[in-house]
């Protein structure tokens, strides 16, 4: 079972390294199309800015290689910052085009209640989606309202509700906390931050490669 | 209805855990990585590891110790204590820290944290401001582990801080820190009065009702606790169990 | 070959650092102050012939050589002997609300059961801080105390010929302080007296550390006109015409002879205690509402040790001058001792902040001595001994020092 993190100079990249190793996968950093091709599923990771993201898989040339990738039909994951760039384009720090492979777009996060919902949305928050999806999906068998690690301000928002896993409620808006369109998978939150729970959907996305 | 957080605050020093009482003092409590463990198994939601003597001696050196804590802890780690530059940052995360917390170098040099901010993204940085309480609802910002006043107005600070870019504030009370009296509640309620970033409140929890108390008389959004959990004082479990019967949101 | 250069107060010629800790071999031993002359020779701690230092050598002793239940049970045997069954005093506990006096009174008084009495000498001037710990010591530690404060007259003058002529300006302060303890004793009938720390915690020599009772000659004079302060006997205090033995009081040891018919005891609580200065700390927080100073103490980087005398600054400024050693420097060996920090992060700590000038409280100092800037900078140079200093382009520095970044290294 060979894991490929794509290597684009950020990212949380350990504590995704051990998350996959802790559950038995052979899992290496890298930005070589090569390794990447051959590798049984893919992750993209993110912590920091939307448009500096894009910069540096501009840099690697990695934009094409994930592209190339996700033709495979392979399974491939965004986590956070590697979701959200994952659509057409975001609204942080002035606009900014993304990958465009899965239609939406990413947006400060709405809140109702300013006062007392502040931003970024750091904080433990429930996922919740209809249960009878999840099967065959990285949340099979997760409970429904599990407490997962978000921290991020900023939000996706898929043109095509038929692409979304969970939502998650902050400050009286739903958000799209995890997202699926054929082989990509994506959550806003950190699978690898997120206790043993979030250990069980990285192992759930490893028995995806499996197959 | 936002649920609280609770943090375990671990202070560092070379191999050691150690706790002192107003920001002094070395004595060892234990192994670094086997309290994160400790706590992370007992349903901990986020570790802070700060490196207690990097203002001393000039230097940070946590990289081992946070490698070696995220083969086993997979929750949020922040890391403070030292980081003066870009680069240091970028090797926290590298290690595997997801957050760092800057106190001293924002007080010098407060475009630091707007530089960062935009390579790392706000969510990474975490403003960390020593207050000291220095006349009625006044406190005063110190740095350098609670040694150098800076001859800042901790409420100008966060209003700065927030403006500048930092994605959450951890604000230690330099009065009731390590002394297990309580939160200095006046303080939070006033800062939260002037800030929409998240607050996390740390210093002087000593029994699980302080946490309540704090968190139903101002608006903070996490809590950093120390000496209660390395002295045993109380269990996560039942500090988080506190909360739920004062009608406060945890992860459970 | 280079000349030998000269060594003021008899101190060893070539300046060694001890390998475990970072107090060099310059230090002084405590002396009979109030017999203290100017120029005379001083005795200095002893470092064996590994270079490690007696004071290290004690800790090592500390750490194993000793069993600390034994000497708790002799502490026992000994309070058993003084406790009073009819509720007056029966310790007194010398001390100015620091730490080490906090720790000594409240455990003595709540774990051991005793009935103390705190005395304090009082600081030359109190800090903010200072005060406020020493009310916390009563209205939080629960304990009694005299402040014994001596006219400012003559302790100022004092204090400015000790200043002058010795360089040593808190030796009239350290005179008073060492013999209010047996002088309350006197006073109230109560024939225990327990100090905190034992001398040679900090290098003096071990055979004192094996002997709980303090050298009687420390407090106890024979002929009281010969006293010295600030190297000038007391005789010619009283000559000059504005003072009389009255005004000699608080300085005037109890004799001896009537000590000892008393059968008043000076004990040291680190002969039974394992003392460990920084756990004082912790304690006193905890028991007594002691708070450290605010912020960095000047001249080293700790904020509990040593903060309620505004004059204290100069103190370690003069040991600095005399000896090379400054504040951080024993503070930063005590802790190595005591396994807080390592000898390479105390040679940094001592590196940094050991030649930091105490700029705030000059102003006070200057006022309290009667002196000018000018006068004060005049009687610092002339202390400077030739073998530790060196004035490199009108600018002194050290010639040596334990990260070995001295001129001469």
């Amino acid at each position: 079972m060979r894991i490929a993190i794509v290597d684009y100079d950020l990212g949380n990249v350990r504590s995704i390294l051990s998350a996959f190793d802790n559950k038995g996968a052979q899992v290496q950093l890298t930005n070589d199309r090569n390794k990447i091709l051959e590798s049984d599923g893919v992750v993209l990771p993110g912590v920091g800015a939307f448009k500096h993201g894009m910069e540096s898989l501009k840099k690697y040339g990695l934009v094409e290689i994930i592209k190339e990738y996700i033709d495979t039909g392979k399974p491939f994951m965004g986590i956070c910052l590697g979701m959200q760039m994952l659509f057409n384009e975001s609204e942080e720090y002035g606009h900014t085009k993304g990958l465009s492979l899965i239609s939406g777009k990413v947006v400060k996060l709405p809140r109702k209640n300013i006062c007392n919902e502040k931003l970024p949305h750091v904080s433990w928050n429930e996922i919740k989606g209809n249960v009878d999806n999840w099967p065959n999906t990285i949340l099979e068998g997760i409970r429904n309202s599990s407490d997962m690690y978000f921290v991020h301000s900023f939000v996706a928002q898929p043109t095509d509700e038929g692409h979304i896993l969970s939502t998650t409620e902050y400050s009286d808006w739903n958000f799209c906390s995890t997202v699926k369109k054929d082989n990509i998978y994506g959550c806003q939150f950190h699978p690898e931050k997120s206790g043993k729970v979030g250990l069980e959907i990285i192992n759930n996305f490893m028995r995806i490669c499996e197959k | 209805m936002k649920k609280i957080r609770v943090l375990a605050r671990i202070d560092v020093k070379n191999e050691f855990v150690i706790k002192g009482i107003h920001l002094e003092g070395l004595r060892k409590v234990g192994n670094p990585n086997k309290l994160a463990l400790d706590y992370y198994n007992n349903g901990i939601d986020e570790i802070i590891f700060m490196d207690a003597v990097a203002a001393y001696y000039d230097r940070n050196t946590l990289s081992d110790l946070i490698e070696r804590a995220c083969a086993d802890v997979f929750i949020p780690i922040t890391v403070g204590g030292g980081i003066r530059t870009t680069e240091d940052i970028k090797n926290a995360l590298k290690s595997g820290a997801d957050k760092v917390a800057i106190n001293t170098k924002a007080v010098q040099d407060p475009d630091f944290i707007t530089r960062s901010s935009k390579i790392f993204g706000s969510q990474c940085i975490v403003s960390s401001i020593e207050a000291k309480l220095v006349g009625q609802n006044k406190w005063e910002v110190y740095t350098d582990n609670g040694r150098e006043p800076s001859g800042k107005d901790v409420i100008e600070w966060v209003k700065s801080v927030q403006e500048l870019g930092a994605g959450e504030i951890m604000l230690t009370s330099i009065d009731h820190e390590g002394t297990k009296r309580g939160f200095d509640i006046n303080l939070y309620k006033h800062v939260a009065k002037n800030v929409s970033i998240p607050i996390i409140a740390s210093g002087g929890m000593g029994e699980a009702c302080d946490a309540a108390n704090l968190i139903l008389g101002s608006n903070v959004d996490a809590i950093a606790i120390a000496s209660i959990l390395h002295y045993q004082i109380d269990s996560i479990q039942n500090i988080k169990n506190t909360l739920i019967d004062n009608n406060i949101k945890v992860r459970i | 070959m280079k000349p030998k250069l000269e060594a003021y107060y008899g101190l060893p010629n070539e300046v060694k650092f001890c390998k475990i800790c970072v107090i060099s071999n310059q230090r002084p031993n405590s002396t009979i102050e109030f017999k203290s002359k100017k120029g005379e020779h001083k005795k200095v701690i002893n470092f064996n012939k590994d270079g490690i230092c007696s004071a290290c050598v004690y800790q090592a002793e500390k750490e194993t050589g000793i069993a600390w239940e034994d000497r708790d049970d002799k502490l026992r045997a000994l309070l058993d002997r003084f406790r009073s069954g009819d509720g007056s005093y029966d310790v007194i506990v010398p001390g100015s609300g620091g730490k080490d006096s906090a720790f000594t009174a409240h455990i003595l008084k709540y774990k051991y059961g005793m009935n103390p009495l705190t005395v304090t000498w009082s600081p030359h001037l109190y800090t903010d801080i200072g005060w406020k710990n020493m009310q916390e010591w009563m209205h939080t530690g629960g304990l009694d105390n005299i402040l014994y404060t001596p006219s400012g007259i003559l302790h100022r003058e004092m204090t400015k010929n000790a200043f002058h002529n010795l360089l040593h300006p808190f030796q009239p302060f350290i005179v008073g302080q060492r013999i209010i303890g047996p002088a309350m004793a006197q006073k109230f009938g109560v024939k225990l007296v327990m100090y905190g720390e034992n001398q040679a915690e900090y290098g003096n020599s071990i055979e004192e550390n094996t002997n709980p009772i303090m050298n009687m000659d420390f407090f106890s004079s024979d002929n009281e006109l010969d006293m010295n302060f600030g190297g000038v006997s007391m005789k010619e205090y009283i000559d000059t015409g504005r003072y009389t033995k009255h005004d000699f009081q608080p300085y005037i040891a109890p004799n001896k002879q009537v000590l000892i018919d008393a059968g008043v005891e000076v004990h040291y609580l680190g002969y039974y205690l394992k003392w460990d200065p920084q756990e004082c700390y912790y304690y006193s927080v905890e028991n007594t509402g002691f708070n450290a100073n605010p912020k960095r103490t000047e001249g080293t980087y700790s904020k509990y040790s040593s903060i309620d005398d505004k004059i204290d600054p100069f103190h370690y400024l003069t040991t600095l001058i005399k000896f090379g050693i400054g504040r951080c420097t024993y503070d930063a060996a005590q802790e190595v001792r005591n396994d807080k920090i390592t000898r390479e992060e105390a040679s940094y700590l001592v590196e940094k902040y050991d030649t930091e000038f105490p700029d705030i409280y000059f102003k006070d100092f200057l006022a309290y001595i009667g002196a000018t800037e000018e006068q004060f900078w005049k009687t610092i140079d002339k202390h400077r001994s030739p073998h530790i200093w060196k004035n490199v382009s009108g600018e002194w520095a050290l010639r040596h020092t334990v990260s070995k970044r001295g001129t001469d290294d």
